[in-house]
């Protein structure tokens, strides 16, 4: 069996995994491996990227490759280069160093970039065909630049410039509510940081929580010192000139005229595809590089894509006709790792002849949002726009159980179908959160007291204390397994010491903790036989 | 004048001292006609304190029990046991087994031993394998125990001793991390040691249930962590990442003591907190708290049980276990480190001297030439005459009757059919054996499927060593006669070797095979050259090793470890997906564990009537949200299955359990066996099984009344 030649583009958490995975063929040379990294620093996790940046962690806990493994099992790993276009026909990969490499399978793992939005004052670049065949030294492979004291947060360089005004305690505006907004704003805004939230939608995270969810949310947002700005587009950015004579961002203006003053502008609206070679190269792309269920692209079975670029569609005819094409990649890590493993695995089964993967990789459901922070809890996923007090003929299944307490910040709605969960939110309640993320992923069916989910996080949750410390039934003395009966009934045969009650019950007579306890008994035993004495 | 014995509780690891008083019988026996022959007293020492748990106390009950074996049993044409003389019983087993190994060769012969013999029969068993029956064939129950901690103990530290400190150091500690182990349940009175954590706060126990260890944390004295059953790993992948993320990690330490830091790193970048509480079902911020509480200073113990050791990661769930206490600079610390709490009563002991399929005395390597010379040596053979690594439990059970398998078994201390995974498959395997030997005191569920049934000597009428979780090595002592129709094993393996004519030695006085093992231990890992019964007669406290001439060991790793560099070994270890499937739904997690009244498969415990009443049968833990959902009440009949077998037994309502769990004590047999369900897949480093996430459907039984 010949070498399989496969050319990786990307080295970010899906990349590495990939790598890792593919490694074992690597080694024992049945295929042979080049990796594309584009950035210049091993692959890391990008998840941690806002704890980078208000100096919680740093870069040696977030990384995830091995390139020093990886080279070592004879995969070449190339960092700070970047590809530059593709030449399907010959199978070439060009690179931006000058350097051709001839592929058999090409994968891309070229992730997402941060959108930038339309605001007077700040560039933004189209990357359509056209534009790219334009333009494509300064677009492919290449993010917009941003001016002084305007940054996104998607990469190293970013995450220092946010470090930077954190540790300086600088006011930083974050534009957008969504998860990796709210997370950087809450991080920093706890290691000293003045933030402010500036969104258009009427509370935070409205792609994930519905209004009751979202509302508690921001009112945990400004308890915890975060400036929340809701119903206001930005529209545009306005500069100062400092003494340095640099230009630098100033202030955000809101389409209904409110100007908001800052050091640093984050621009937290969301991510697209790193699109621009694939649909340089021809192949089909819609909100990401179009691959069917086996993750190879529509247009080419020698390329393949995974991760936050891949737009899973399984191809149907009807859908080859159209032009937009439903679902769009997830933009969360796990179906991005589990790509990875399956596509691993599939590439080391063809070389291999014995051993056959699934046909298709393992079909992701709705991807469960987690808020980030820690002294906030948001989980949500699935459609949870329903109310309890919705038409059953609509949806004759659905029942929607809620809980809300505003004041204690503490939300949470579970929507089901036949019992089993298919959508919830859960706001300031993390044991429940967690118990519903397990059923959700499980598609687990919920007890029918659907508070029992709820009392996991009450304070005086403890299933034992619904037993009366002195019941009769209730354990004392757990080496021997004595109750509180045991030591009345001891009593009353004229056991009245802890000693007394240890020789005849064996209470205490273990570890020795519970001594106190039994002599507690005794004395409550000892005042009730005294009540009849005196009245007799 | 009768004269009492100072000796060692006969079930746990935990060893309590106690005191037998033979009952002066004649005076006695017209006033109470029940008495046991001896009085039990608890005896002070350091990890008991004078007190004794349900079943120690109860103890004596076994020594007259009227269901106690008195004689060999023999099976007989009609098929069933009879009783035989020791001779003929002897002659019969010895015929048999030379029968087998001429037509089979001596792989076809094989032994199944445990870590309740004390270290001489353990020893001697290891070394009748080997010689008297030339078998490569044996292993034991502490697979299904202590295996996993002990492979991630070895490839850490380089070597395994359950508690590389005497446990009163617990009592100074400021926080102590108890995973997987319910040990106010299994070993009561050391929980005594826990106080000092309590009082600080810092009691912090990880267990799908809320166990009776579990709630020793409410009220302020620490905190619970109930994690979904099959997640431990990743826990504590977690708490690695935030000790590290964090930069809680005892960087000097590290680097001076450790080796594989930068793996490990790499190793848990991916397992941040809110990723592991949707994993785990355990908060983030909860996480955070303990892994500081953990970084915090003080005192710290990170201490695993069976709960995160007895699954098919086992091996890599304590390694993560030991990487932690490494990270935080834990081992080698006075007042601080890592521990495995052995469960068996000579489970330590019994895992050092050749029980294990790999192993020679002194916890040697079979494969290891120098210690093949070296035990050669002591026993008088060439190295040639000791056969190579055998295979470890599971696969040896699965090799009964098959062709190339073992045709003759012989099992000492051990009841497997009701502790072995998959027991529908064991019953299967052993019904197919031509001979099975049982030696017990008991007719017992493996017993009662024996060819030869063998009695033998309890605890308080024989001598020996035990070697207890703490790695100190006590005297068991005798205190009264054995009933005249039992036999000590000692004798039985001298007896066996002598009619199989194996000239090597089988001493039957327990202190001259301790003489022996000292020399076959010297110079090993688990090193007693130096240890003799005067000195344990004079009450010395003994830890290993204990080489000739030295001293002992009672702390472990102050200045090094015992790989050959001296540094411990972090050892990067992942999530295997595959490893433990979620419950469909309809399924539940079925959990086994233990009783505080019943000691492992209950073959003694369900025989002791105090216990036996309070715990009569199993009982199916369920929580009321998942009881109601499937119409089942508190005692009513439930059926639990998989496809490897059917349990039914009565449901037990708490909600201790998580609502997606049911836990099953695994102390009784027939029908209420809970490993009829347990899955025979094991651990590809330690050979544990999976005892701990096995799925099972719970349906109610309908009770039918037959009309009298």
């Amino acid at each position: 069996m010949s070498q399989l030649r496969i050319v990786l583009i990307g080295y970010g958490p899906v990349g590495a995994r990939f790598v890792e995975e593919v490694l074992p063929a690597v080694e024992d040379g049945s295929i042979a491996l080049t990796v594309v990294a584009g950035e210049d620093v091993e692959a890391y996790n990008r998840v941690l990227v806002a704890e980078y940046a208000v100096g919680n962690t740093e870069l040696g806990a977030m990384l995830v490759g091995d390139r020093a493994a990886a080279e070592a099992a004879g995969a070449r790993v190339l960092l700070g280069v970047a590809a530059t276009s593709i030449d399907r026909s010959a199978r070439i990969v060009q690179l931006d160093s000058g350097e051709e490499l001839e592929y058999d399978r090409v994968v891309f793992a070229t992730g997402s970039r941060a959108n930038v939005p339309t605001l007077d004052g700040v560039e933004r670049h189209r990357r359509d065909a056209d534009s790219l065949r334009k333009y494509a030294t300064q677009l492919v492979a290449r993010d917009d630049a941003l001016p002084a004291g305007i940054t996104a947060l998607r990469d190293l360089a970013d995450a220092e410039r946010v470090l930077a005004a954190v540790q300086s305690r600088k006011r930083i505006i974050v534009l957008g509510a969504g998860v990796l907004g709210l997370e950087l704003a809450l991080a920093a805004a706890h290691a000293g940081a003045q933030v402010c939230v500036v969104h258009h939608g009427p509370h935070p995270m409205p792609r994930n929580l519905d209004r009751g969810g979202g509302l508690v949310l921001r009112a945990a947002l400004r308890r915890s010192g975060v400036t929340v700005v809701a119903h206001s587009r930005a529209e545009a950015v306005a500069f100062r000139t400092d003494d340095d004579g640099s230009r630098r961002f100033d202030m955000v203006v809101t389409a209904d005229g409110k100007q908001l003053r800052g050091d640093l502008l984050v621009l937290s609206c969301g991510v697209s595809p790193r699109n621009e070679l694939a649909t340089l190269a021809g192949l089909r792309t819609a909100v990401g590089v179009v691959v069917g269920a086996g993750l190879a692209s529509w247009t080419d079975p020698h390329v393949f894509a995974i991760g936050d670029c891949a737009q899973v569609v399984p191809r149907t005819e009807e859908l080859a006709g159209q032009r937009v094409l439903p679902g769009a990649p997830s933009g969360l890590i796990g179906p991005g790792w589990r790509q990875a493993e399956w596509l691993a695995a599939h590439f080391i089964a063809s070389v291999t002849d014995h051993g056959s993967t699934d046909a298709a990789a393992p079909a992701e459901r709705d991807a469960i949002v987690m808020l980030k922070a820690e002294h906030i809890d948001v989980v949500a996923v699935g459609d949870i726009s329903a109310d309890p007090w919705d038409d059953d003929a609509v949806h004759p299944r659905r029942r929607v159980s809620q809980w809300a307490d505003p004041e204690h910040l503490r939300y949470v709605k579970m929507v089901t179908e036949d019992g089993a969960l298919t959508g919830f939110v859960s706001v300031g309640m993390p044991r429940t959160a967690a118990e519903l993320t397990l059923l959700f992923e499980r598609r687990g069916e919920l007890p029918a007291d659907r508070s029992v989910l709820l009392r996991f996080d009450g304070p005086d949750y403890d299933p034992s204390a619904d037993a009366d410390a002195f019941a009769p039934g209730s354990t004392v003395c757990w080496c021997n397994g004595v109750t509180v009966g045991r030591i009345e009934e001891a009593a009353v045969c004229g056991a009245t010491t802890v000693e007394g009650v240890g020789r005849e019950t064996r209470a205490g007579t273990g570890c020795g903790g519970c001594k106190g306890r039994v002599a507690e008994i005794l004395a409550r035993a000892a005042e009730t036989d005294e009540t009849p004495s005196v009245t007799a | 004048m009768t004269r009492s014995a100072d000796t060692h509780c006969p079930y746990c690891a935990l060893q309590c001292a106690m005191t037998l008083t033979p009952t002066d019988v004649a005076a006695d026996a017209a006033a109470d006609a029940a008495a046991t022959p001896v009085t039990v007293a608890g005896r002070d020492f350091p990890t008991n304190r004078g007190g004794l748990c349900k079943k120690g106390w109860t103890s004596a009950e076994l020594l007259r029990a009227p269901s106690r074996l008195g004689a060999p049993l023999v099976r007989g044409a009609d098929g069933v046991l009879h009783e035989a003389s020791w001779e003929d019983a002897l002659d019969r087993v010895a015929a048999s087994l030379r029968g087998i190994r001429s037509e089979h060769g001596a792989d076809a012969v094989g032994v199944f031993g445990g870590g309740g013999l004390t270290n001489e029969k353990a020893y001697l068993l290891g070394k009748f394998a080997r010689l008297a029956l030339g078998t490569s064939r044996i292993d034991y129950n502490g697979r299904y125990c202590m295996s996993s901690a002990a492979a991630a103990g070895n490839r850490a530290f380089g070597v395994d001793r359950g508690l590389p400190f005497p446990l009163e150091d617990l009592d100074d500690a400021d926080t102590i991390l108890l995973l997987g182990t319910n040990v106010a349940e299994t070993m009561p009175p050391f929980i005594g040691h826990l106080a000092g954590a309590q009082a600080a706060g810092g009691l912090v126990v990880v267990d799908p249930r809320r166990t009776a260890t579990a709630r020793l944390t409410a009220d302020g004295k620490g905190l619970h962590l109930q994690p979904m059953p099959g997640t431990d790993l990743a826990l504590l992948l977690g708490l690695i990442h935030i000790v590290i993320a964090e930069r809680l990690v005892d960087l000097d330490y590290v680097a001076a003591r450790t080796v594989g830091y930068e793996a490990i790193r790499r190793s848990v970048a991916s397992w941040w907190p809110e990723r592991v509480q949707s994993t785990t079902g355990v908060p983030a911020l909860t996480l955070r708290r303990l892994a500081r509480r953990l970084a915090a200073g003080g005192n710290v113990y990170i201490l695993t049980g069976r709960g995160v050791e007895q699954h098919v990661d086992g091996t890599d769930t304590a390694t993560a276990a030991i990487n932690l206490a490494l990270l935080l600079g834990l081992p080698g610390r006075v007042g601080s480190g890592y521990g495995t709490l052995t469960g068996q009563g000579n489970g330590q002991g019994g895992r050092e001297h050749g029980q294990k399929c790999d192993q020679l005395p002194g916890y040697r390597k079979i494969t290891d030439p120098e210690a093949r010379a070296h035990v050669a040596r002591v026993w008088g053979v060439s190295p040639s005459a000791i056969p190579g690594p055998g295979v470890p439990a599971v696969e040896l059970l699965r090799s009964l009757g098959e062709p190339g398998g073992v045709r003759a078994l012989l099992v000492h201390g051990s009841n497997l059919v009701v502790s072995s995974p998959n027991i529908a498959n064991v019953r299967e395997r052993i019904a197919a054996l031509d001979l099975l030997v049982v030696c017990d005191f008991f007719l017992s569920e493996t017993a009662a499927l024996a060819d030869v049934v063998l009695p033998i000597t309890q605890w308080a009428e024989e001598e020996g060593t035990m070697t207890s979780l703490e790695g100190r090595v006590i005297r068991r002592r005798r205190a009264i006669s054995p009933p005249a129709g039992v036999r000590d094993e000692l004798w039985i393996l001298a007896e066996l070797a002598r009619r199989l004519e194996c000239t090597a030695t089988f001493d039957t006085e327990p202190e001259l095979v301790f003489e022996e093992l000292r020399l076959a231990s010297e110079g090993g890992i688990a090193d007693y050259s130096g240890i003799d019964y005067a000195m344990l007669d004079r009450g010395e406290a003994v830890y290993w090793p204990y080489p000739r001439g030295g001293t002992g060991t009672p702390r472990l790793f102050a200045d090094r470890f015992a790989h050959p560099d001296g540094l411990a070994r972090l050892v990067a270890v992942s999530v295997r997906s595959s490893a433990h499937p979620a419950p469909r739904p309809g399924e539940l997690t079925l959990v086994t564990g233990r009783l505080l009244e019943h000691y492992q498969s209950g073959a003694q415990t369900r025989r002791v009537p105090e216990l036996a009443d309070a715990q009569p049968e199993a009982r199916a833990a369920l929580h009321p949200s998942t009881a109601e959902r499937l119409g089942v009440a508190d005692g009513e009949l439930v059926e639990l299955s998989n496809d490897r077998g059917t349990v039914r037994c009565r449901a037990r309502l708490t909600t201790d359990i998580r609502p997606d769990a049911v836990f099953l004590p695994f102390h009784y047999g027939d029908e209420q066996a809970a490993n009829l369900l347990t899955s025979d897949a094991v651990d590809p480093v330690s050979a544990m099984p999976e005892f701990k996430t096995n799925l099972v459907r719970l349906a109610r039984l309908i009770e039918i009344e037959v009309p009298a």
